[in-house]
């Protein structure tokens, strides 16, 4: 035990005590995602605030004019204080005998979005009526569609709106467009599900990467293993020691990931810090922790393994290199899928089930904590062979002392 | 005098690479490196194994310190075999070689104490020995300076002590003033002559006729992995020649019965 911990504690200290990796370890992961996913967030949002749209309304209402535009104070032709609406978007009114026209631009691309109001909406307004609202956009392009969904969401609040002046009346207003009801915390969870895992397993895995191979294929070529190896303590608890160490170096790397990708949010997807942490509980925060620290034990076990196998530095990276890229396709397959797959053997299978509990906690699965139960067990199961094989490794001269 | 270090029958082969049968040149797939080997050594002596480079000195101290394991034959040190007690006798030894490296970034300070913890030395003890090893090499001065940025000579200095911090009762030097100055050289063969004196059993490996002549009582000269000469240095100039002479005379035999 006390082998382990001695061991433990110089291989933090090498970090540790290291500013170019603790710079390259623990700060720059979580500063470069921060960065990057910032500037990606500006760009698109730049993207799309370039131009306020271009729309064309039918019979447009004072009403719903008023809801896109933003109230300022201008002057009346007396040089009286009044206010006006600016308007946000190009909106202008048409006459119905021009509407196919726009309908046309908009399939060819040079339009954004056209809005039909029948004749005199407001003033027809009465308990029973019904009013039919055409929305035409063009799904293939990007800025028609940016448009689309917002004047969706201006039509929503204006449907809102009659409904109160005709007193409870629910039907007033029909939508010629398919609306989905929109539920803020699904659409985060499903989000999150299909991003994170495959960022979360990446994370860990270039953590492991960025420190393992140092610890054991760089001592293994520059003599300071042989230095540890005949030392009187246990080949196991140089492993143990190597390996426990190593995860808590590659969690905090990957927490610092972690923290790059949070603190990135707000302007990556305009979504607030507290808002993406409010959908998860303590428990699923529990949940997640215990499922990283166990999954980093097995990517920590990997990297150990090839790195001990390894005769130099550059060789373990070669060679670590493709499980990696195995580690991101496998984190891809969350993109792909509907929710966490239901079968509890696939649980069983190191990085596949990390990647299908996460999605299961980030959905709000009830059987997430069953799926990170069998997904700890195996992974602990996995880890031990790995540190069994790494210990194998320690006593074999053939690859300890390879040249 | 009791023998610390008991060497029987100790038989050594490494397998050869493509390559490495190429710079050998060689089509056998397997060296002998080291060839029915028995030798003891005891406590309060310093033993010397002679012999030219690829000799297979380096092979036997390594079996020696159980950083290899041997394909047939037996070692004891001090009552403990290679084959089941590697842990005890890696507590009663002290091996310094070459392929032994100390890591660059840390200070000998750090590493000191890190060694200690590794060999179960309690803080006290283990600091009052680095006190006395650290004064007597001349490491205190140097002893917040990173591994990586010590000269040569103070860095076999700093592995000297290390290897000691646990005062173990046999010491395995592999070239022992290997890339030394003069002056670090008689640092270290004082000390080596120091340690014998306080009756630790102490095995060298050289090639240098001078260093055996100098510090050792006994010599065994090895050539192509088989003992050739194992007796006490006196016994070299009572049999009219000297350790020169006796050394070329061995090789040139071994290489007459070698291409027969």
């Amino acid at each position: 035990m006390n082998a382990i911990w001695t061991i433990f504690k110089k291989e933090w200290d090498r970090v540790i005590k290291d500013k170019r990796l603790v710079l390259s370890v623990m700060l720059l992961p979580g500063l470069m995602i921060f960065l990057i996913y910032s500037i990606m967030g500006n760009v698109i949002s730049d993207f799309t605030a370039q131009e306020p749209g271009q729309v064309a309304i039918v019979n447009p209402s004072a009403g719903f004019t008023a809801l896109y535009s933003t109230p300022v104070w201008g002057e009346d032709e007396n040089g009286d204080p009044v206010i006006v609406f600016e308007e946000k978007a190009d909106v202008i009114a048409i006459s119905v005998a021009e509407a196919q026209t726009y309908r046309d631009r908009i399939d060819a691309g040079d339009w954004d979005l056209l809005i039909v109001f029948p004749e005199n909406l407001e003033a027809d307004l009465a308990p029973g009526y019904q009013a039919n609202i055409e929305v035409y956009h063009n799904q293939n392009e990007t800025q028609s569609a940016t448009v689309q969904s917002r004047f969706s969401g201006y039509l929503t609040v204006y449907a809102e709106l009659l409904r109160q002046t005709v007193y409870g009346e629910t039907d007033v207003l029909m939508l010629q467009t398919d609306s989905v009801e929109y539920d803020d915390e699904k659409a985060m969870g499903m989000m999150m599900s299909t991003l994170l895992p495959m960022l979360v397993v990446m994370f860990l895995f270039s953590g492991a990467m960025s420190i393992g191979p140092e610890s054991i294929a760089g001592e293994k070529e520059r003599g300071t293993m042989a230095t540890l190896l005949i030392m009187p303590v246990k080949r196991s608890e140089i492993a143990l020691g190597k390996v426990l160490s190593l995860s808590v170096l590659a969690l905090i790397s990957a927490l610092s990931s972690f923290l790059g990708i949070i603190s990135s949010l707000p302007k990556m997807m305009g979504m607030e810090v507290s808002q993406v942490l409010a959908i998860y509980d303590f428990a699923d925060l529990a949940l997640m922790l215990v499922l990283l620290f166990s999954t980093v034990f097995v990517i920590v076990g990997l990297v150990a393994v090839v790195s001990a196998f390894s005769k130099s530095l550059k060789e373990a990276g070669t060679l670590i290199m493709p499980l990696y890229l195995i580690t991101i396709v496998i984190g891809i397959t969350s993109m792909f899928s509907e929710g966490a797959v239901s079968g509890w053997w696939f649980y069983l299978l190191p990085m596949y089930n990390t990647v299908q509990s996460l999605t299961a906690i980030l959905l709000s699965d009830s059987l997430a904590p069953w799926y990170v139960l069998i997904t700890v067990a195996a992974n602990l199961a996995v880890t031990a062979g790995l540190v069994y094989l790494l210990t194998r490794m320690f006593h074999s001269e053939k690859i300890m002392f390879a040249k | 005098m009791e023998a610390k270090i008991v060497v029987t029958d100790l038989t050594k082969t490494f397998r050869l690479s493509k390559k490495q049968q190429r710079i050998e040149r060689t089509t056998e797939s397997v060296k002998v490196a080291v060839d029915h080997l028995s030798f003891e050594a005891y406590q309060g002596e310093i033993f010397g194994l002679l012999g030219p480079n690829g000799a297979g000195k380096t092979t036997t101290l390594r079996c020696i310190s159980t950083l290899i394991k041997a394909d047939s034959g037996d070692i004891y040190v001090d009552g403990h075999g290679v084959r089941n007690e590697e842990t005890e006798i890696r507590k009663r030894i002290g091996f310094l070689t070459s392929d032994l490296k100390l890591e660059e970034f840390f200070t000998p300070n750090y590493l000191f104490d890190y060694f200690a913890r590794l060999h179960s030395v309690d803080p006290e003890t283990a600091a009052a020995r680095k006190a006395d090893l650290f004064g007597k090499f001349g490491i205190d001065r140097f002893a917040e300076v990173k591994v990586g940025e010590l000269s040569t000579g103070m860095r076999q200095k700093v592995q000297i002590a290390l290897a000691l911090i646990h005062d173990p009762g046999v010491i395995v030097f592999d070239e022992p003033t290997n890339g030394l100055d003069i002056l670090t050289a008689k640092v270290v063969t004082d000390y080596l002559r120091e340690l014998r004196d306080a009756g630790k059993a102490i095995i060298i490996s050289t090639h240098i006729f001078s260093l055996v002549e100098k510090i050792c009582d006994r010599v065994g000269i090895i050539v192509n992995g088989k003992l050739k000469w194992c007796k006490p240095l006196a016994d070299v100039k009572a049999s009219g020649t000297d350790l020169e002479q006796l050394f070329f005379d061995l090789v040139a035999e071994e290489s007459r019965e070698d291409s027969r």
